[in-house]
């Protein structure tokens, strides 16, 4: 798709623009996810003044663009990035603006950006939703969309085949999580591979579930076919957050990478100048652990790659009879999401 | 054996806040919404089976404060063993809050001589910039004011897991036998090739005791049993109480020995903010209508196995040597519940 190789020779990034009025939580959203910001510490956040770019590895290589909340197309239109060469663009609208000029500057975007490349994905997050009681919140999500939907009709009939997509989003819950999660799994090409690893091993373990996270944005990658049940998913979230803070705890060298545990010892920060996907297909150190939430069920936790870990649920009953089958499906697995990554790797110019 | 513990302190200092955080498993965001606390409320608190923490949260507005000072001093300040008293960092009236807490002391020394004075300076993620030297300049204010009653001063926030921190150490004054457990607890530890074994409170998650460092370490048998010298920060150091400043003294030039013979180097604040990690994590549990009932962990430098220990406990085990499986860890605690069962029966009851 969308500029894939550059000519440098650079890792070729899926780039994400980030656009919304000022203070609709753009930045927070960039630093909660990738920052390892608690949502409590973005009322500091200082105001965004420049398109400023964010990258992030994680099954591919990301660069995310945040954008001043008074940016005009125009000025977008002169930075040397055309907006067909965004594979995203995500909308950020506060809940509680209901007034017209956001909603027509946002639809003037969506047009620029549907004329110029009808692929890009479109999606508008309906943010701050945790700042309205249940029925305020439904009732003004609704409205925003139809708005925009209706808008975008008044302009032209030719404009109601735009595909956006509409979520509802917080950082002070999992919603904006598994939002931005499904927003990625667009640009992950290798998307349906990654799927069906997952859905042989849930069938060989007997899991009713299973997740691959990105450690440390604890966005998960892929899942398996069964629908995403939201208290799994938030387990398996929570359970991520608990397990990074507390592993440099108890780790004899927390310096290296106080922030993931799991990285720490084979890969000092020092001989790492510049992250890069590479790290997806280099031998990840066997790490593991299980957690027993309720009576009949095992959480699961395997690390696959350096940046990359299964959970999945398994019976635990299922657990202990075949925890040997279970570990060979999961070498299986690890095999076959590194293979993925590396050709994914090889795809986007990165050292390999 | 009940032990009497008021929480006292203007209104809105974060007395129920932090009340509600501890011992009621409710997440920090939610305590916007307590009211302020009409009179005393009294809780009993159960705690390791036969201790009973009963708790007294006084409602700090003005006209409760004359009363408790006046009419009701006995009630109030008779047969306590524990005082803890709740400051603002930023607090909008400082000699007014110093007034009234130096009432509560005059008539704590009357009533209760024998009970033990802790003072949070709270809130304490509201200061931006130097924590540490905001606290040092509150805790020394705060030992002027106190004259010659011993106390103990920490830094609290119900955001992180200093909260945790003051209150394990709270506690542990009132657990009559914590060197015993602390003894039975580093035998477990040789047992499992552990490099520290920790005992929590099961409904807190409050560290009651842990093993002692490995007899490598001199200073093993001197040092308080369940705060190793790396623990104190200076939150905990600067106190005028005799208890503190001794084991201050001891543990500084200990502190350099400790670091030297302990190769893991493990995080200082380690214990408190596991206490913080694993109650968030219990709360996240239960807002999917989960449990949380044990965990096991190989990760890349260390095992460790978390797990019940008695009806009132969990005992979170770590071990750094690679050759030790966490079935064999599981199996040992298992072997040790009767004894632990026992141990918490016996003393407390004495
Ligand atoms: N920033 C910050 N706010 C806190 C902290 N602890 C409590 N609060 C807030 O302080 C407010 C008052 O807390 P309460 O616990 O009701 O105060 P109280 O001491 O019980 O007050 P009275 O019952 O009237 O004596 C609440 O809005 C809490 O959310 C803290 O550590 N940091
Ligand atoms: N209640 C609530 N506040 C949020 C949320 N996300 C961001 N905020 C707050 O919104 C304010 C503006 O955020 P910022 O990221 O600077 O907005 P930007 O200008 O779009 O980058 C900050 O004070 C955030 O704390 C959310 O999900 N809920
Ligand atoms: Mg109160």
């Amino acid at each position: 798709t969308n500029g894939r190789r550059t000519s440098s020779g650079d890792l070729a990034r899926t780039k994400i623009l980030l656009l919304g009025q000022r203070r609709t939580g753009k930045t927070s959203i960039l630093d909660v996810l990738f920052n390892d910001c608690g949502p409590k510490d973005t009322l500091y956040i200082e105001r965004t003044t420049r398109v400023t770019k964010h990258t992030y590895d994680t099954v591919i290589p990301l660069e995310i663009w945040d954008c001043p909340g008074d940016i005009t197309l125009e000025a977008l239109e002169a930075l040397d990035t055309p907006l067909s060469h965004f594979a995203t663009i995500i909308f950020v609208m506060d809940i509680q603006d209901l007034y017209q000029p956001p909603i027509t500057k946002l639809v003037s975007f969506v047009i620029a950006a549907y004329d110029q490349s009808p692929q890009t994905n479109l999606e508008v997050f309906v943010h701050k939703a945790d700042a309205l009681s249940e029925e305020y919140r439904i009732d003004n999500y609704r409205f925003l969309q139809q708005h925009i939907l209706d808008e975008l009709i008044d302009i032209s009939s030719e404009y109601e085949q735009i595909q956006m997509n509409f979520a509802l989003t917080s950082i002070h819950d999992h919603s904006l999580h598994d939002a931005f999660s499904r927003t990625l799994h667009k640009s992950i090409e290798s998307l349906p591979y990654l799927e069906d690893l997952l859905n042989i091993f849930c069938y060989n373990s007997q899991s009713s579930k299973a997740f691959l996270f990105d450690l440390k944005s604890r966005l998960y990658v892929a899942t398996d076919a069964s629908p995403v049940d939201p208290p799994t998913h938030n387990l398996c979230s929570d359970y991520l957050l608990m397990l990074n803070s507390f592993g440099p705890l108890y780790s004899s060298h927390p310096a290296s990478a106080p922030r993931s545990p799991f990285l720490s010892s084979t890969r000092p920060s020092a001989l790492a100048p510049t992250i890069n996907t590479a790290d997806n297909t280099r031998q990840a150190p066997i790490t593991k652990t299980l957690f027993y939430p309720s009576a009949g069920m095992t959480l699961t936790y395997q690390l696959i790659t350096r940046k990359l870990a299964l959970l999945a649920i398994i019976p635990s009953a299922v657990f202990e009879a075949r925890r040997g089958l279970v570990e060979y499906n999961v070498v299986f697995f690890r095999e076959g999401v590194q293979e993925i990554c590396e050709v994914e790797d090889e795809a986007r110019g990165g050292g390999g | 054996m009940k032990k009497k513990v008021v929480l006292m302190g203007a209104s809105g200092s974060g007395k129920t806040s932090m009340r509600s955080l501890i011992f009621s498993n409710n997440p920090a965001s939610l305590t916007a919404r307590l009211g302020a606390t009409i009179d005393v409320e009294q809780n009993h608190v159960r705690f390791l089976g036969d201790l009973i923490l009963n708790l007294w949260d006084c409602g700090g507005q003005d006209t409760f404060m004359e009363t408790y000072l006046a009419q009701q001093q006995s009630t109030i300040f008779q047969h306590v063993a524990v005082m803890i008293y709740v400051f603002e960092v930023e607090s909008r009236n400082m000699s007014k809050d110093l007034a009234y807490y130096r009432g509560c002391l005059a008539a704590l020394r009357k009533n209760s001589p024998e009970a033990a004075v802790f003072l949070l300076v709270h809130k304490i993620d509201l200061v931006r910039g130097d924590r540490a030297a905001v606290l040092e300049r509150k805790t020394h204010e705060l030992q002027q004011e106190s004259a010659d009653v011993e106390v103990t001063v920490f830094g609290t926030s119900i955001y992180d897991e200093s909260l945790y921190k003051a209150w394990s150490r709270i506690v542990h004054t009132l657990i009559p036998n914590a060197a015993v457990l602390s003894k039975h607890l580093t035998v477990l530890a040789q047992a499992c090739s552990a490099t520290e074994v920790i005992l929590f409170e099961r409904t807190t998650f409050l560290v009651i005791a842990t093993s002692t460092p490995p007899p490598a370490s001199p200073t093993a048998i001197t040092s308080p049993p369940t705060m190793s010298p790396s623990f104190s920060t200076p939150s905990s150091t600067h106190t005028s109480s005799n208890f503190t400043s001794t084991t201050y003294s001891r543990s500084i030039p200990h502190t350099s020995v400790q670091q030297d013979s302990d190769p893991h180097k493990l995080s200082p604040t380690r214990y408190e903010r596991t206490s913080e990690l694993i109650k968030a994590f219990k709360h996240a549990c239960s807002r999917v209508r989960e449990e949380f009932h044990s965990l096991e962990m190989e990760l890349d430098d260390f095992t460790a196995v978390l797990d019940e220990l008695t009806k009132n406990t969990y005992v979170l085990i770590v071990v750094h040597d690679p050759t030790i499986e966490t079935a064999a860890l599981r199996m040992n605690v298992r072997l040790a519940r009767k004894k632990f069962e026992e141990l918490q029966g016996d003393s407390l009851i004495s």
